[in-house]
């Protein structure tokens, strides 16, 4: 059990249990619902006010589409072109086709470097591929900077959001931690106390740990130049003090030139925090002499991306700049928090990035995850039509149940199997529903409802009442006003 | 690092067996991407002076300092603004207008000087590349007079000098007036701020928690 | 004027106090209402459980009975998002092109309740009246994919006697989903324990909507839990008059 009184869930989409299942003890923890319904609701009002003050929101959302797309169909020129802009500015650059040889490469460049520990600024890249706990088990220690991912490693605890990730976290909970692990009895819970024994703790990791590990928010084929966009500043300390920067990236986050980031940073701090800008954004440009990193390093990751991209609905996935407006605006999401989702991407965007990363191996249950409310949709600000890929999903996932045994085992397949059948003819139908109508009224409560349906109606009826199944269908009402006409 | 060639050949035939296999001339990618459609906003409505006051409105929003002065009046602005902070030990690129380092403090100009003498500077002058109005943004290209990028995070207190031509209203804009891309950037909008605690918004994490802009009217 | 009724599946079997409505309310506005006997079911509940083989069975067949139909009226969002997004889908990666013409031919014929009678018979004021406090529950697919915009509130607004009462987070999902509501009833289920709450902060007597899914599913909680609301669907309000009181059953 970790402080917050959960198991520890696991976010690893190879174990994690289906959704319906990993959502059952969220909802029955109401300090994280209140919690997370607390963070969307203050977040989805400040994004509100920031997006109805610009007249030229849509059309920045349609820019961003269009670069995203274009970068996405040229990737492989945009990626050359960065990779030799960087290597001229002084930068290394490494590609990886899978999270096993991306942490290989890493720990090489660590070893060369002689380091035992490294600072790192938060990157969803390094937690993909599971980064930490292969560097902690080949002997470097890791530092987290970030509040947050503090929180979260001090307290054992795996994050559930990408962009706040211990919203589940409340204060005496973060109080408990920091008492703990820091060595400070006497903390009080006041958020800015404990925000400045959050400081003070860092500052003598950020002036004498001399190498940094942090991620990418784009990077700049134009240029090689490479930006980050943060809130709290441990971003700049890991990309200026340190002697040396390893930057891990996905492939797909590159854009077209340095210009294109007047589209990209206006929407993604109003996504993603309702603000205008962010506190603090940084680009950087392979080394420069007298500032910053004497080396710098980057690693650029596959793993499964370019196989997203051969994929001509699903590759939308990958215009995804990490915002997580998709999360904020879901009714799913607000319900269960991040941790339901099994995976280190969470919420709308999780539910078809996970899958396909996985191949459609594992987390074939998170493509079910949604309503199809459409509100992710109508948020993104680079247009994912992220419920058109979750039902192209969903077809292919049901097509890799066809061929299994178990699903004769699976009444919901079978079911909308027979009722297939039934739709197929409207004599079928109809007998059908005379059928369904007498079956009904055994179970038919005499307040004419029903309350209780076996097995899968069983899940149903658990919270709701079921009308009972009128005398006569609409079609018999017609046919009978039709004869009584004549 | 030769291990990794094969990969990037892996990587980059995955994504050339995806994307489309239509013959490459010259600038066609070049072509593709004028083509892009860009119906937002490139310029603002402002003029100068409502751009200057809604500068100042934000930078007002978020607790930083603003002082306006003129540029004959800059050094007096800047050794007023200093002393207000009663703070005593500052730090300073090394190209800053000789005229802008107060006397009746204890300057450390940054001639390669070691972190551990700029982490124990109370503060730090510098002048700025550019701001934008519209989200209250001073951007930094870290040139000879704005100091490198950990000159202007360790100290506690910044002080900025900005001109009012720098100035303007939006983000396209800043970007039509770089000439060429610039090699770093920081683009600072307000303190560091958190609100991972309960979405209780803290300013002031790692960085300067005070920052004050000395705005010069130079119409 | 002609009109087809596709009364949908779901409404055909628990719902047909709907359909009579419906039926009642476009002849009243002089519309002569056809009946395609041999109708059954859009595919939606198959598509969107990734059941695309079986989708495009019903979608052909849709097709095919309402090739020739001057138009269709749909008592359902939902229904009609489906045939305007996924039949597309369908038909292109199941169907030939003669299918596909015949759709493309066919779906600008094919109309939602409100928008039929705002756009094709310019009816804002209907003649109806329900004296009881209504809230209206905008179901994500006429909110969102069919962008129904004001076009309820207009309905709504020209019957006598009604108090609208608005209702706040009105473009929440309410958790129905579909098959969402059985394959993840729980969260299903607190998706609509959250909704309940804004919606029966309304006060009202009547929750209603364009979608009896989504009533269906609000409604079972309604009486479940006593809660002192009932669901029913707008055409049954639009179609009600001082004379022909609105069928309420249960």
């Amino acid at each position: 059990m970790t402080p917050t009184g959960q198991p520890h869930a696991e976010l690893d989409p190879r174990f994690a249990p289906p959704f319906p299942q990993a959502a059952l003890p969220v909802l029955r923890n109401p300090q994280l619902r209140k919690n997370v319904a607390h963070a969307i609701d203050i977040i989805q009002a400040k994004r509100g006010r920031l997006v109805d003050e610009k007249d030229d929101w849509q059309q920045l959302r349609s820019a961003a589409s269009a670069i995203r797309s274009h970068v996405l169909e040229n990737l492989g020129a945009y990626l050359e072109e960065f990779e030799a802009r960087c290597i001229a500015a002084g930068g290394h650059v490494y590609w990886a086709t899978d999270a096993e040889e991306a942490r290989r490469i890493i720990l090489e460049i660590l070893r060369q470097e002689q380091a035992s520990e490294v600072i790192k600024i938060k990157t969803m890249t390094s937690a993909e591929i599971q980064l930490n706990p292969y560097l902690e088990s080949n002997g470097v220690r890791v530092h987290e900077t970030d509040l947050a991912e503090i929180i979260l490693q001090l307290g054992e605890e795996p994050p559930s959001h990408i962009v706040v990730p211990a919203l589940h976290v409340n204060r005496s909970q973060v109080r408990e931690i920091f008492a703990r692990k820091m060595g400070l009895p006497e903390l009080s819970d006041d958020p800015q106390i404990l925000t400045a024994a959050a400081r003070n703790y860092l500052r003598e990791k950020f002036l004498n740990v001399p190498t940094a590990i942090g991620g990418a928010n784009f990077l700049i084929a134009e240029t090689g130049g490479v930006a980050v966009v943060e809130s709290e500043g441990n971003g700049r300390m890991c990309l200026t003090l340190p002697r040396t920067l390893i930057t891990l990236a996905g492939i797909e986050k590159v854009l077209p030139r340095f210009d294109d980031l007047e589209v990209f940073l206006q929407l993604l701090a109003r996504s993603a925090t309702g603000e205008r800008m962010n506190p603090y954004t940084s680009l950087w440009t392979g080394t420069v002499k007298g500032d910053g990193p004497e080396r710098f390093h980057v690693v650029l990751l596959d793993n499964g991306r370019s196989r997203i991209l051969r994929r001509p609905v699903e590759r939308q996935t990958l215009k995804c700049i990490r915002c997580a407006a998709c999360m904020n605006a879901c009714p799913v999401y607000r319900q269960t928090g991040g941790h339901a989702y099994g995976s280190v991407y969470p919420g709308p965007i999780g539910a078809i990035l996970t899958p396909q990363l996985q191949q459609l191996h594992h987390a074939q249950s998170l493509p079910f995850a949604s309503s199809l409310c459409g509100a992710c949709y109508e948020v993104c600000p680079v247009r994912i039509n992220i419920p058109e890929v979750l039902l192209e999903l969903r077809s292919q996932v049901t097509n890799q149940e066809r061929g299994q045994t178990k699903r004769f085992l699976d009444l919901l397949y079978l079911g909308l199997r027979f009722a297939n059948f039934l739709f197929a003819s409207s004599r079928r139908f109809h007998l059908a529903q005379r059928i369904g109508r007498i079956g009904a009224r055994l179970v038919t409560r005499k307040d004419g409802w029903i309350h209780s349906l076996p097995s899968i109606g069983g899940k149903w009826t658990q919270t709701r009442d079921l009308r009972g199944l009128p005398d006569e269908t609409f079609h018999e009402w017609w046919a009978n006003r039709k004869k009584e006409a004549q | 690092m030769t291990a990794t060639s094969s990969s990037r050949e892996t990587i980059l035939a995955a994504i050339r067996a995806t994307t489309a296999a239509t013959a490459k001339q010259a600038g066609w990618l070049d072509e593709a991407y004028q083509g892009l459609p860009r119906t937002y906003n490139r310029i603002g409505r402002l003029d100068r002076d409502a751009s200057l006051n809604l500068l100042i409105e934000r930078l007002r929003e978020y607790g930083a300092g603003i002082a306006e002065t003129t540029p004959e009046a800059l050094p007096d602005a800047i050794a007023a603004q200093l002393a207000s902070t009663g703070k005593r030990r500052f730090a300073a690129p090394a190209a800053l207008p000789s005229n802008w380092l107060a006397p009746g403090f204890e300057w450390r100009v940054d001639n390669d000087l070691p972190t551990g003498e700029i982490e124990h500077c109370e503060g730090v002058l510098t002048a700025a590349a550019a701001a934008i109005a519209d989200s209250g943004t001073i951007v930094l290209h870290h040139g000879p007079q704005e100091g490198r990028r950990l000159l202007t995070l360790l100290p506690d207190i910044h002080v900025c000098v900005l001109l009012a031509s720098q100035v303007v209203e939006t983000l396209p804009e800043y970007f039509r007036q770089c000439i060429s891309p610039p090699e770093l950037v920081t683009w600072i909008s307000g303190p560091s701020a958190t609100a991972d605690i309960e979405m209780t918004r803290i300013k002031g994490v790692h960085g300067p928690r005070t920052l004050h802009v000395i705005l010069a009217r130079d119409n | 004027m002609r009109a087809s009724l596709f009364i949908t599946c779901y409404n055909d079997t628990l719902y047909p106090e709907t359909g009579r409505a419906v039926v009642a309310l476009l002849e009243r506005l002089g519309v002569e209402v056809s009946f395609e006997a041999r109708q059954t079911c859009c595919g939606q509940m198959h598509a969107n459980t990734g059941f695309r083989p079986e989708a495009f069975s019903q979608a052909r067949r849709f097709v095919n009975l309402y090739r020739d139909a001057e138009q269709v009226v749909i008592p359902s969002s939902s229904c009609v998002a489906m045939m305007r997004e996924q039949y597309p889908t369908l038909f292109e990666e199941l169907g030939d092109e003669t299918l596909r013409r015949e759709y493309l031919a066919l779906i600008p014929r094919i109309y939602e309740l409100s928008e039929f009678l705002l756009d094709r018979l310019q009816a804002e004021d209907v003649g109806a009246y329900f004296p009881h406090r209504v809230a209206y529950h905008a179901s994500c697919h006429g909110l969102r994919q069919l962008a129904l915009g004001d076009r309820p509130y207009r309905l709504l607004a020209k019957v006598r006697g009604i108090d609208l009462a608005p209702l706040a987070n009105v473009d929440r999902c309410c958790g129905f989903g579909g098959t969402f509501s059985v394959k993840n009833a729980e969260v299903s289920s607190a998706m609509l324990t959250t909704k309940l709450q804004d919606v029966l902060a309304t006060r009202a007597e009547y929750l209603t909507g364009l979608d009896n899914s989504c009533l269906m599913h609000l409604g079972g909680a309604m009486h479940r839990q006593y809660a002192g609301m009932r669901t029913i669907h707008m055409a049954q309000i639009l179609a009600a008059t001082a004379s022909c009181p609105a069928e309420v059953v249960a």
